[in-house]
C-alpha cells in the first residue's frame, strides 16, 4: 500500500494535504491490525488463566481411608493432613455421608442393608492443594500416613490447561514483542514520509531559527494521534467482537461460558491498554524518525 | 559583526570549496560577493548560517563562535539573521500573509505581535494590498519581495541573500536591490551574492571577489544612493 503510493507522494509532497491523510490512514489500518492481534492474544491468555483458576477451585482430591480404620483415628488424621505444606484445606466426610450420597444409586433395599456395620465405605477427606504441579510428591506424603487406602487422581483437564496457559503466555509475549516492533517501524516510517513530504517547510523553519523542539511538535502530534486513534479503533473492535466470540466458543466447550470473563470485566482494561500502547508506540516511533531526520537530512537550508 | 580567519572547508567528496579565507565585515556594511561559478560563494554563506561547519580556522558571527557552538544554539544564531533565496522558497498553499507570519509563528511570537507586524512589513515591500494572494498568483519580483518580507520580519541584524535576483527580470531586479539598500540604510548588515555586475556597478558598495574558495579582490565603491532613489522614483512613477 505504502510502496505503490510512494512515488506519487514524493511528487505531490506537502502541497497535498489529502495525500498525507491517506498515508496516515494506511498506517492506522496496519497499526490497528497489529493491535487487534496483540489484544486478541492477551484476551485469550487472560481467559485461559481464568479457566484454570476456575477448574483449580473444583479440583478437589479425595483421600480414601481404609474401611476398618476407626472413626476416632480418622478424625485425628486431619491434623497430619493439614501439616503437609502443599495441602491448602482438608474437609472430613464420614462413611455415613459417603453412603448417603449413593442412596439413590443403590436403591432403598440395598441402602437399608448397608446401614451401620454393613457400610462398605471408609471415611474420606476432600483436600485441596496449593500447587497442583506438586501433586505427585504430596500424594506420596499422604500415602505415608497410617489409615490411608488410596488417593484419587488429579483432573486431566487442569493439567492440560496448565500447559496451554504456559503456551499461550509464551506465545503471547512473542506476539506482543514482534508486533510491537513491527508497528513501531511502521509509524516511524510514516512520520519519516510525512517529514520528507514537508521537508521544504522544515527547511524554512530551520532557516528562520525554529528550534528542533518546535519543528518536532507537529510530527509528534501526528504520530501520537495515529497511535491513539489506532488503539481506540482496535479496542472498540475487540470489545464489539468479544461477546459473540465467547458465545460461539461456549457452544463448542460447555464449560467456557461460566469460567471465562464477561464483557464488563474486560472492556475498560482492553480500552486503556490498547489506546495506551497505541499512544506509546506513536510517541516512540515519532521520536525515532523525527530525531533522526532533524539530525541528518533536516540540516539543509540554502540548497545548491 | 562577522570575522573569519583562515577558514577552510572541504566537502566529504573531497572538493575544497573554501581555502584559507580571512575577512571581516563590520556592522552596517553592504557587501556584494562576486566570482565565477564554483568559487565558493554559496559555501561561504552556508558557513555563516552554520548550515556547514568549517574544517579549520575560526568564524564569529553576531557574537557567536561558530566553531565551538553546540547544535542546540544554532537556531538562536539564525534568529539574528534573515535569509533570501534565489528560488524564493515560499510555501505555495499559504497566503502571502501566512508565509511571512510563518517565520514569526515558528519562533514563538504571539499572534498579537504577528498581526501588528506582518501588515507593516508587507507595506514596506509594497505588497500591502496582496496579503491574501497565494504565491503562484504573484510575479517573480513580487514573490521575491514576500521572501524579503519574511527575511526581515524578525528584525535581523544581518541579511543574507544568495543570488536574490537570479530568477527575476532586470527591471524587477533593480526593485529588489533598492529594497535591500533601503533595509541596509536602516542599519542592517547586508550580504548579497550575485552574478550581475550591472547591478553592482549601478548601486556600488563593498565588493568581495572570490575565486577557488578565497578572496582575490576586496574593493569598496561609493554607494550611489541616487541610484537607489532613482529606482524607487521609477517604481512610483505612474506607468502609461
Ligand atoms: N554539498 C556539496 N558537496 C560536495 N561539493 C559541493 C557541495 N556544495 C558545493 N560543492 C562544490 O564546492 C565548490 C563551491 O561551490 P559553491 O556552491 O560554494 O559555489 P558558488 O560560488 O556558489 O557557485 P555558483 O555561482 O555556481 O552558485 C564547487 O566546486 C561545488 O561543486
Ligand atoms: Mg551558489
Amino acid at each position: 500500500m505504502k510502496l505503490s503510493g510512494l512515488p506519487y507522494l514524493l511528487k505531490e509532497g506537502f502541497k497535498n494535504i489529502w495525500n498525507n491523510r491517506m498515508m496516515s490512514l494506511a498506517s492506522v489500518v496496519v497499526l490497528m491490525s497489529c493491535l487487534i492481534i496483540t489484544g486478541t492474544a492477551a484476551l485469550i491468555s487472560v481467559n485461559v488463566q481464568t479457566l484454570i483458576a476456575g477448574i483449580g477451585d473444583d479440583n478437589e482430591i479425595t483421600v480414601y481411608l481404609r474401611p476398618d480404620y476407626s472413626d476416632v483415628d480418622s478424625i485425628a488424621l486431619s491434623g497430619s493432613l493439614s501439616a503437609i505444606p502443599n495441602v491448602e484445606s482438608c474437609h472430613f466426610r464420614s462413611r455415613t455421608e459417603v453412603l448417603q450420597s449413593y442412596q439413590e444409586t443403590l436403591g432403598d433395599n440395598i441402602y437399608a442393608a448397608m446401614q451401620g456395620d454393613g457400610n462398605p465405605f471408609g471415611n474420606e477427606y476432600k483436600i485441596r492443594l496449593h500447587d497442583l504441579s506438586l501433586y505427585e510428591e504430596t500424594v506420596r506424603q499422604i500415602n505415608a500416613l497410617s489409615g490411608v487406602d488410596k488417593v484419587s487422581d488429579r483432573s486431566d483437564i487442569a493439567e492440560k490447561l496448565t500447559r496451554l496457559d504456559y503456551f499461550v503466555t509464551v506465545t503471547g509475549i512473542w506476539v506482543v514483542l514482534v508486533l510491537g516492533i513491527v508497528t513501531l517501524f511502521i509509524i516511524a516510517n510514516t512520520i519519516k514520509m510525512t517529514m520528507y513530504a514537508r521537508r521544504f517547510e522544515i527547511s524554512i523553519m530551520k532557516s528562520v531559527g525554529a528550534t528542533n523542539a518546535f519543528v518536532r511538535i507537529p510530527f509528534m502530534v501526528e504520530a501520537m494521534a495515529i497511535g491513539l486513534f489506532s488503539g481506540l479503533i482496535a479496542s472498540l473492535a475487540l470489545i464489539a467482537l468479544y461477546e459473540p466470540i465467547r458465545q460461539a466458543a461456549s457452544g463448542i466447550i460447555g464449560m467456557i461460558q461460566n469460567a471465562t470473563l464477561p464483557l464488563q470485566n474486560i472492556w475498560l482494561p482492553t480500552l486503556l491498554a490498547l489506546s495506551g500502547s497505541g499512544l506509546l508506540i506513536g510517541l516512540l516511533g515519532g521520536m525515532l524518525s523525527v530525531t533522526r531526520y532533524l539530525n541528518k537530512e533536516g540540516g539543509a537550508i540554502l540548497g545548491t | 559583526m562577522i570575522h573569519l580567519e583562515n577558514v577552510s572547508k572541504v566537502y566529504p567528496n573531497g572538493t575544497q570549496a573554501v581555502k584559507n579565507l580571512t575577512l571581516d565585515i563590520a556592522d552596517g556594511e553592504f557587501v556584494f560577493i562576486v566570482g565565477p561559478s564554483g568559487a565558493g560563494k554559496s559555501t561561504f554563506l552556508k558557513l555563516l548560517i552554520r548550515e556547514e561547519k568549517a574544517d579549520s580556522g575560526s568564524i564569529h558571527v553576531n557574537g557567536h563562535n561558530l566553531m565551538t557552538m553546540s547544535r542546540r544554539r544554532v537556531p538562536y544564531l539564525r534568529r539574528t539573521m534573515g535569509i533570501v533565496f534565489q528560488d524564493f522558497r515560499l510555501i505555495d498553499k499559504m497566503t502571502v500573509y501566512d508565509n511571512v507570519a510563518f517565520a514569526m509563528r515558528v519562533t514563538g511570537h504571539s499572534e498579537q505581535t504577528i498581526q501588528k507586524r506582518v501588515p507593516l512589513v508587507l507595506r514596506l515591500v509594497g505588497l500591502g494590498d496582496k496579503s491574501q494572494r497565494k504565491p503562484h498568483e504573484l510575479s517573480g519580483g513580487e514573490q521575491q519581495r514576500v521572501s524579503l518580507a519574511r527575511a526581515i520580519i524578525n528584525k535581523p541584524s544581518l541579511l543574507i541573500a544568495d543570488e536574490p535576483t537570479g530568477n527575476i527580470d532586470p527591471e524587477r531586479s533593480i526593485e529588489i536591490m533598492r529594497m535591500l539598500f533601503a533595509i541596509h540604510q536602516k542599519g542592517t548588515t547586508v550580504i548579497v551574492v550575485t552574478h550581475e555586475h550591472e547591478l553592482v556597478r549601478h548601486f556600488g558598495g563593498r565588493v568581495l571577489s572570490l575565486k577557488n574558495g578565497t578572496v582575490v579582490s576586496d574593493t569598496t565603491l561609493p554607494i550611489r544612493y541616487g541610484a537607489v532613489k532613482n529606482a524607487s522614483a521609477q517604481k512610483e512613477a505612474p506607468t502609461s
